[in-house]
Order: structure tokens, then C-alpha cells, then sequence
């Protein structure tokens, strides 16, 4: 990266000495961070000016859209690869990033990191009113009528797993790496901590004990909207879309009687897997954690933890049968349902979101 | 007798594929093909359902398949116009052309998915607009695809003559241009068929494929890959459907050229 770098200077130099207009256009390239001080909306307004607001797209990008739109710019963005090589070269401003994975890679100097430090300065979706709620707990609405034990006991299992994880975060770090990790023991353990705070902080900076409890306002406001960004060219998805209601997406009561409960159940299926979003990592701490200290064996479970990555889609995963549940963003249930899926979620681990947009300070 | 058993066999030509094809689709009308399969109408939409789709969408798919179309011709163009220059420079110096096509060969064996991020990266200062910059890193995707394929066969084209007609050549004191423009180009034009034959289809599957990486979200096989992503399978299903024409009417422009340019060399 470094060697391309400096070829693009020698470029940029070598235009210099050409044409003074393309030159001053570079130099502006050069030293366009922002300010410590400066307003957020004169960050947002300046880099989606320059349209240079990076996402993932692939439905992680309607928070971003939501505040872009807060601001009055347009929806568009670019398409961010899953490293942040896109923020390092400069050709994104306004990078998205999640707290306790992108974040993280920027700010430290750890194996795979940037090494930014202070020098990077972050947006927060929770604190500009775009927040939309992120890893759940789901099945689909027929597994959940036939099985109720099944899911009252994964539920009460996996919550005890996120609460000892939120404990002993270090612990719980070293657990995921221990089942097979695809980033370093320092990046597991910095992702342990920061994942703690959104499984125990809501969107208003309330602390929340109340493991995968259902936050109706977060919901509501999630629903709200994935209601106004998603766009579905199918018509009969988007009515239906149109019409949802969070009866619909979610069914607090499995996760009310778990909680309730003296902890002892006669699950319908003993054997059950769920299929996680993404890699093996402490973004899902919980569920390994409960695996590992043998949580889901004490009510009777036997449990398989399926990793995802790439494009695995954890909802069609879920919907076909492949996987008994799944963890995925409310926002990515709801377009699954608007489909015609059927899914349900029956807890809400993320009590906020942990998105976030980087961008480079002076 | 002879023209009417020719007529015969390139009606049953066209018309068995046909046949199987509205067999297929009246199958999977009905949902026979689900039924066999194991499949449902959500992952499997109805064939109907696909049309509704397209056909409420068309601008949309339609700026999607030009975007599309745009980086495969260009980029099949490109390449292939490369490969022949490849094999025409390999076929001159014979001593080490053929271990230099070996070399370029060997690109054709890095997947997509690998050179598609790192001409991502090599073309960010190409310009300030992020659809311009994703076109041309897209396009040299399909221009390395399509190179290999066509100068490993041009050079073919070039080196596998008819017995002993450069020696006639050279008897008759034809000079190496006149060898090259009278014997070795129209020799060449077969096997420009068949690297085509291999680049049409690949220039599209790279194009799409290469939209994956791009940093402007555009294409048909972009949208293929946010729809599954989002479980809106029926949409997928539509853009599957406009990639699948993309490729058939490629397909069929490539025979219809290759059948006029061929006439009277393949009887």
C-alpha cells in the first residue's frame, strides 16, 4: 500500500508541474480533515458534498442513510470493502465502521490495526437519533409455536452466556479465540469490551441488566426507519413492508418466561444450532461462552454454534431449516420478513447500535 | 433433396432447445420443478412473479444491464484486441513467444475475486468520480479474462497452417508482410471464433462478478448479490433473468457475425 502511495504522489507532482487547476485540486485532496471541533453536520455535509461516505451496503447502511438524510444530503454512498484500506488512502472521508470491530482496527497499533489513535474522531448513530437495533436472537414464528420449551431454554442459556461473558470479558475473548478466531487474541479482547457496552448500554446511554431484553422505543424506532430506506423493487414485498408492525418481527413473551423461569425446561428438540452473522469473534461472546462453560448442557441442550462470513445469509439459513436460530440486525429481519420469510425474534442482545462513521482529524 | 434435409436439420436445431426450454419453464410454472427440487416459491419465485418484477422495474433494470453491458463489450473488445496483438508479437519471435503466452496464461488462473479488489485499489486516482473509476477498474477485470483466451488461440491461428504453405509462400518470394496479411491473418480467423466463443461468456461473468468489489454500487450481478443478501429472492430471480438475455443475446450476436464472416470456410 505504502509503495502505491508514493506512486500516486509522483503522479500527483507530476500533474502539479502540468496544470496548476488539477494540482490545487490535489493539494485539497492532501489536507482536507476536519477539525476536532467541527460540527457534525459540517462533517456530514462536507464529505457527502464530496461523495466520499463509505458503507458496506448489503443492508448495513439505512443508519447511514438516515442521518445523511437528517442533514439533508442525498442516500448515496460508496461502497466500503470489509477492510478499512478505503479510509487509510483517503478515498473515503466519512468511513462506517462498528465500535467494536473497524473501530477498533483504526484507532490500535495491534496486529492488522491502522494506528491512528487520537487521530480519528467518530459519529454516533445513538447520539444523532438514527440508531437502529443490531444482533438479535431469532427462529422462525412456526419453530417458535412448535418448540416454546426449545426456545425458552436456548434463550435463558445464551443470556446467562452474556451475562457472564459481560462479567469476564477477558475471559470471553479468550474463549472465541479458543473456538476458532479469524482476528488476534489483542483485536478478540478489545472487541469483548466494546461489545459489553452495547449489550449493556441502550440507545439513550441507560444501562440495561436485563440481558436480550426487547426495548419497545428502539424497536419502534428501528422499524420506523427500515420502513423509510429499505427499498424493494418487488411490489408485493414493499406493501408488505409498508404494513408491518413489530407484532410482526418480534414475540417478547418467549424471553419474558426464560427470564421468569426457575431455570429448568423439557425442550422439544434437544438438538439445535444457530448460525452467527459473521466470523468467530467476540461479537457473539455469549453464545460461545454459554457453550463453553456448558450453560446450554445444564437445561438440556446440545448446542452447534454455525459461523457465518461473506454472504452467508443468516436469515435463509434460519428460514430453510438448515440452522434452528440466528443472530442477525433487526433491520435485515425485517426485509427477510417483508419477503414473506416468517421470522420472529425472541431477544435483542444489542441494546444499541454500534455503528459508527470515522473520519481523520487535523 | 439435399437443401430440404438442411432446412430440417436447422429448424429441429432451433427448435428442440425451444421445446425443452418451454418445458422447463411450464414446469416450473406449475411448480413440477419445485416439487422435484424440494424448493419453494419464496427461493424459487414463479416465473410470473420474475416478469411482474422486471417488467414494474424496467428503468431500473435496464440502467443496471447497460452498466453492465458497457464493462463486458468494453472490456471483451479491449482484451481480446490485446490478446491478438500478444499473439501476433509471440508468433514473430517464435523463440520465446510461446513461453511468454505460457506467462500471460498464467493470469488467466488468478480468479476474479482476487485482481477485482487490487484493480480497485490501482485505479482510485484514475478519477474524482467514483463511477468512472469503478468502470475502468471493472473493465480491466474482463480485458485480463479475455486477453489469455484469445492470444493462446490467435497464436494458434497464426502457427498451425496448412502444410507447407508458408514454404509456398516463401518459393513464390512473398514477403513477411504478405505472408503475414495473405496467409496468417485470414488462417487466424477460425480460431478468433473460438477464443470468442470462450470470452463472450466470461466477459459477462467477470463483469458481474467484478461489480461485487466495485466502489459504485451498479450492475446486474451487484444487484443479484444485495437482493439474496436481503432474502428479496424474487428481485434476485429478475436480475438473474436480465443477466441471463445479457448473455443469450451475446451469445447469438457472437454466432450471427461468427456464421457471416465464416460463410464459405466451414461448408
Amino acid at each position: 500500500m505504502k509503495v502505491i502511495k508514493k506512486m500516486s504522489m509522483t503522479m500527483a507532482l507530476i500533474a502539479a508541474s502540468a496544470t496548476a487547476a488539477f494540482a490545487s485540486g490535489q493539494q485539497a485532496e492532501e489536507i482536507s480533515y476536519y477539525e476536532p471541533g467541527a460540527s457534525i453536520e459540517s462533517i456530514v455535509v462536507d464529505a457527502a458534498g464530496k461523495g466520499q461516505v463509505g458503507n458496506w451496503g448489503l443492508g448495513n447502511e439505512y443508519e447511514v442513510q438516515a442521518l445523511l438524510t437528517k442533514y439533508g444530503q442525498p442516500t448515496t454512498y460508496l461502497s466500503q470493502a470489509f477492510d478499512m484500506d478505503g479510509f487509510d488512502d483517503d478515498s473515503i472521508l466519512l468511513a462506517s465502521a462498528m465500535t467494536y470491530n473497524e473501530l477498533g482496527l483504526v484507532k490500535n497499533s495491534y496486529d492488522g490495526g491502522y494506528s491512528y489513535g487520537e487521530g480519528v474522531s467518530y459519529i454516533d448513530m445513538n447520539d444523532e437519533g438514527v440508531a437502529m437495533l443490531e444482533d438479535n436472537l431469532f427462529t422462525t414464528a412456526a419453530f417458535a409455536a412448535e418448540n416454546p420449551e426449545t426456545v425458552k431454554a436456548f434463550i435463558y442459556a445464551s443470556m446467562k452466556g452474556w451475562a457472564y461473558a459481560c462479567e469476564n470479558p477477558e475471559e470471553a475473548a479468550e474463549i472465541v479465540f479458543n473456538y476458532g478466531s479469524s482476528v488476534s487474541p489483542e483485536h478478540q479482547a478489545y472487541m469483548a469490551e466494546q461489545v459489553k457496552k452495547l449489550v449493556e448500554t441502550d440507545t439513550m446511554g441507560n444501562m440495561v441488566r436485563d440481558y436480550g431484553k426487547m426495548d419497545e422505543a428502539a424497536m419502534a424506532q428501528t422499524l420506523e426507519l427500515a420502513k423509510t430506506y429499505i427499498k424493494l423493487e418487488d411490489s408485493v414485498a414493499a406493501s408488505a413492508l409498508e404494513a408491518m408492525s413489530l407484532e410482526d418481527v418480534m414475540d417478547a413473551s418467549y424471553w419474558e418466561m426464560a427470564m421468569g423461569s426457575s431455570g429448568a425446561f423439557s425442550p422439544e428438540k434437544s438438538e439445535v444450532s444457530i448460525q452467527l452473522k459473521w466470523l468467530p469473534q467476540s461479537q457473539f461472546m455469549g453464545y460461545y461462552v454459554a457453550l463453553d462453560k456448558g450453560f446450554y448442557e445444564e437445561v438440556g441442550l446440545s448446542v452447534n454454534i454455525i459461523p457465518g462470513g461473506g454472504d452467508i445469509g443468516e436469515t435463509t439459513a434460519v428460514y430453510t431449516g438448515q440452522v434452528d436460530f440466528g443472530v442477525t440486525w433487526v433491520s435485515n429481519l425485517i426485509a427477510a420478513n417483508a419477503g414473506g420469510m416468517g421470522l420472529l425474534e425472541v431477544a435483542q442482545v444489542y441494546q444499541r447500535s454500534g455503528l459508527v462513521l470515522v473520519y481523520k482529524t487535523n | 433433396m439435399k437443401n430440404i434435409s438442411m432446412d430440417r436439420e436447422k429448424i429441429s436445431t432451433i427448435l428442440y432447445p425451444l421445446m425443452f426450454g418451454v418445458f422447463v419453464i411450464a414446469m416450473w410454472q406449475s411448480e413440477a420443478l419445485h416439487f422435484l427440487m424440494g424448493a419453494d416459491t419464496f427461493t424459487l419465485p414463479l416465473p410470473t412473479r420474475i416478469f411482474t418484477i422486471l417488467t414494474e422495474n424496467l428503468p431500473k433494470v435496464l440502467l443496471n444491464t447497460k452498466a453492465t453491458l458497457m464493462v463486458a463489450v468494453g472490456g471483451l473488445v479491449l482484451g481480446s484486441l490485446l490478446g491478438y496483438l500478444l499473439a501476433i508479437i509471440a508468433s514473430t519471435f517464435p523463440k520465446w513467444g510461446m513461453g511468454g503466452l505460457s506467462v500471460v496464461s498464467a493470469f488467466n488462473a488468478v480468479p476474479i475475486i482476487a485482481i477485482a479488489p487490487i484493480l480497485n485499489n490501482l485505479t482510485k486516482d484514475f478519477s474524482r468520480d467514483p463511477n468512472i473509476r469503478s468502470m475502468l477498474a471493472k473493465t480491466l477485470v474482463v480485458m485480463i479474462t479475455c486477453t489469455v483466451s484469445m492470444s493462446v488461440n490467435a497464436y494458434r491461428g497464426f502457427t498451425e497452417l496448412k502444410p507447407f504453405s508458408e514454404d509456398l509462400m516463401h518459393s513464390l518470394a512473398a514477403n513477411k508482410w504478405t505472408i503475414f496479411t495473405k496467409l496468417k491473418v485470414p488462417n487466424s480467423v477460425p480460431y478468433i471464433f473460438t477464443a470468442l466463443r470462450v470470452s463472450v461468456p466470461a466477459s459477462i461473468i467477470s463483469a458481474m462478478v467484478s461489480e461485487y468489489f466495485a466502489e459504485y454500487i451498479i450492475g446486474v450481478g451487484r444487484m443479484i448479490r444485495e437482493n439474496i443478501v436481503l432474502a428479496q429472492y424474487a428481485t434476485a430471480w429478475a436480475y438473474i433473468a436480465a443477466a441471463f438475455v445479457i448473455g443469450i443475446t451475446m451469445y447469438v450476436l457472437l454466432l450471427i457475425f461468427e456464421g457471416i464472416c465464416m460463410k464459405g470456410r466451414r461448408a
